[in-house]
């Protein structure tokens, strides 16, 4: 049926078809199939971009490519100083950044407050960190909006999240306190456990991960003071690896060694919360449901091209099964057509997606409440869904030809119903 | 040799039916040059597209050297068509997206021959026909005469043993008529069998036999003294 001889003939006819045709009509075929390209790869991949901005947020500002944590059932981790030296003495290892973390307090305008008045106050997470080594883990001193980050030196003063400030936080709920009145200079009471200090607030820290934006920041070696903590026994360590390396492979190492019975070792994606991976996985399926949709209508589009192609070119359809040319020939012409059109647009799409879609989403993400949206579009799914585009368009170009070169050749040829 | 035996087709238009073809009896002889004419309507075309295998007959038989055609299966029409016919239509019907060459050469190709040898012969068939210079040249960029000689020449290329003609001068002035009949007498003198449809009576004459259609019936048969 599908002969080589057939498809040769078919390609022949098919080849010098496209080359012939009007400009105009083939520019707009493969308009329409880079539009159906683009609604395949950028609908879903904006989609999923939300959270995997939001994932990645976490990952650059908060876990890093590796994070270890106390577990659940001890206030910090023990023989910290033996894991950090183990840490820092691996080879994929870039930087890390141990932290101290406790909950605690922090109160506003208390010397202005009468007693019947209710305390300004706002719950958050309290992390004591080296400046430095948290900005070669995190970069997060490039996100303060106000005042400066912290410096080696810095007494009693502490860098805020914006969502501990009422001027960054435009909703009003009871379950959500903020400070009001605050800016950089303003001291607060900084209350954790039974100890309480008077600190300054020296800037100001913009995220939109949470874990940032509800910490208040200080010097390790003073929030060592105010936790008591003297055995270098800390809370967190965010590791940064070596551009290639391997985060699954640095946590197995770890755990390996023994770091598990002390702490909780996790790479960034062991770290996301679960119902983050359900909404991964929910933005897919949204995202694969445009995608069919615009499958079908890219399909139904070819089809009434190529009916539209050969219901004009019936008359010659007919002459081309009159001098003898096999009607399967003349369908592989078409199915050809098709697919030319197909990967034509899929190349321009291709391109345009990677050569400038994903570079200006990354440059510029779209500025979502909770997150840096990003353009996701992995190459192994971006070609499954050329491959669908294919194979829809091969079809679609298929059936209408067959419709009409299974015509009367007379018929065709003298134009008769 | 192709004979027809009580040829009948008739064309069924709701519950009306017309009978345009009513038991035609219908030889040509290998190297023969025959001309059908009748007026219009009288089922002379009809007749062509049965004898060519383009259409199926409603009754009767077409035999082709003794060989049953019109019980062919359409794959093995197709292929008969391919290589034993050639078509020279009214309206040249060319593909327009095709050069002169292309055209020609688009059968040869189907019949499995190598890109190479298939041009080289179109390519000689169309210098022989004066076409030399319009080998790539497409349908829309040559005139009517210079059409219907490519389209005789893609007709012929593969030496059918028939080529049958639809009143191929119906749409040329009278200068490039006679440039198409003058490459019929030709490919005659050459042994071409030829069934050729017209209702121009100087050209029938040119035939070996004019066979008169009436009302889907031969009513009369003239032999030409032209090459006696």
């Amino acid at each position: 049926m599908f002969s080589s001889l057939n498809i040769k003939i078919g390609l022949y006819l098919a080849l010098r078809q496209i080359r012939r045709a009007s400009l105009w009509t083939t520019s707009l075929i493969i308009f329409v199939m880079i539009l159906t390209f683009l609604n395949l790869v950028v609908v879903s991949g904006v989609l999923v971009g939300l959270i995997q901005g939001s994932i990645d947020q976490v990952r650059t500002k908060y876990t890093s490519d590796v994070i270890v944590s106390t577990l659940n059932d001890k206030a910090y981790i023990e023989n910290s100083p033996n894991i950090i030296a183990l840490i820092k003495s691996m080879p994929e290892v870039a930087a890390i950044s141990p932290r101290y973390r406790e909950s605690g307090s922090l109160e506003a305008n208390y010397k202005t407050r009468k007693d019947t008045d209710k305390p300004n106050t706002a719950p958050g997470q309290v992390a004591g960190i080296d400046p430095k080594e948290e900005n070669a883990v995190t970069g997060i001193a490039k996100d303060i909006v106000e005042g400066s980050f912290l410096e080696e030196g810095d007494y009693d003063q502490v860098v805020l999240g914006h969502y501990l400030l009422k001027q960054y936080v435009p909703i009003e709920t009871p379950a959500f306190s903020t400070l009001n009145n605050v800016g950089i200079g303003t001291k607060i009471r900084l209350k954790v456990g039974d100890v309480t200090r008077e600190v300054t607030v020296k800037g100001i820290i913009k995220s939109k991960v949470d874990e940032i934006a509800l910490r208040t920041f200080m010097l390790d070696t003073q929030f060592r003071s105010i936790i008591g903590r003297t055995d270098g026994n800390v809370s967190e360590i965010a590791i940064k690896l070596k551009p290639g390396s391997d985060p699954v492979a640095v946590r197995d190492s770890l755990k390996r060694s023994g770091v598990d019975r002390y702490a909780k070792v996790q790479t960034y994606e062991d770290a996301q919360p679960k119902f983050l991976q359900d909404i991964v996985a929910t933005f897919n399926m949204l995202g694969n449901a445009f995608s069919s949709i615009g499958l079908v209508v890219a399909s139904i589009t070819i089809f009434i091209v190529i009916f539209i192609n050969a219901l004009t070119r019936r008359k010659y359809i007919g002459i081309l099964k009159g001098i003898g040319i096999s009607g399967n020939a003349i369908e592989m012409s078409y199915v050809f057509q098709s697919i030319f059109y197909a990967l034509f647009g899929s190349a321009i799409g291709l391109l345009l997606v990677y050569g400038f879609l994903v570079p200006a989403f990354a440059a510029h993400p779209i500025d979502f409440p909770f997150s840096d949206g990003i353009l996701v579009a992995p190459f192994d799914q971006t070609f499954f869904r050329v491959g669908l585009l294919v194979i829809a368009t091969l079809v679609a170009g298929y059936i209408p030809a067959w419709m009409i070169i299974r015509k009367n050749t007379l018929d065709s040829i003298l134009g008769r119903n | 040799m192709i004979q027809t035996k009580n040829l009948t087709r008739s064309f069924k238009n709701g519950d009306v039916i017309t009978q345009v073809l009513k038991g035609i009896d219908f030889a040509a002889h290998d190297g023969e040059f025959v001309s059908i004419m009748g007026r219009s309507g009288a089922g002379k075309s009809t007749l062509l597209y049965q004898l060519s295998l383009l259409d199926d007959p409603t009754g009767g038989e077409i035999l082709i050297d003794g060989h049953q055609a019109h019980t062919m299966s359409p794959e093995e029409k197709m292929l008969f068509r391919l290589v034993k016919f050639g078509y020279v239509f009214q309206d040249y019907a060319l593909l327009p997206e095709l050069t002169a060459l292309e055209n020609v050469a688009l059968p040869l190709l189907m019949q499995g021959k190598g890109k190479r040898e298939a041009y080289k012969i179109s390519q000689e068939a169309l210098e022989r026909a004066g076409l030399g210079k319009r080998l790539g040249n497409l349908s829309s960029q040559l005139s009517g005469g210079e059409q219907q000689r490519v389209s005789i020449v893609r007709a012929i290329a593969h030496q059918p043993k028939v080529l049958f003609a639809d009143e191929p001068t119906a749409n040329l002035d009278n200068e490039s008529s006679k440039v198409i009949m003058d490459i019929f007498l030709e490919l005659h003198r050459a042994g071409q069998t030829i069934i050729m449809v017209t209702h121009e009576e100087p050209y029938a004459k040119l035939a070996d036999r004019i066979v008169h259609l009436d009302d889907g019936k031969i009513v009369s048969t003239t032999e030409n003294q032209r090459r006696g």
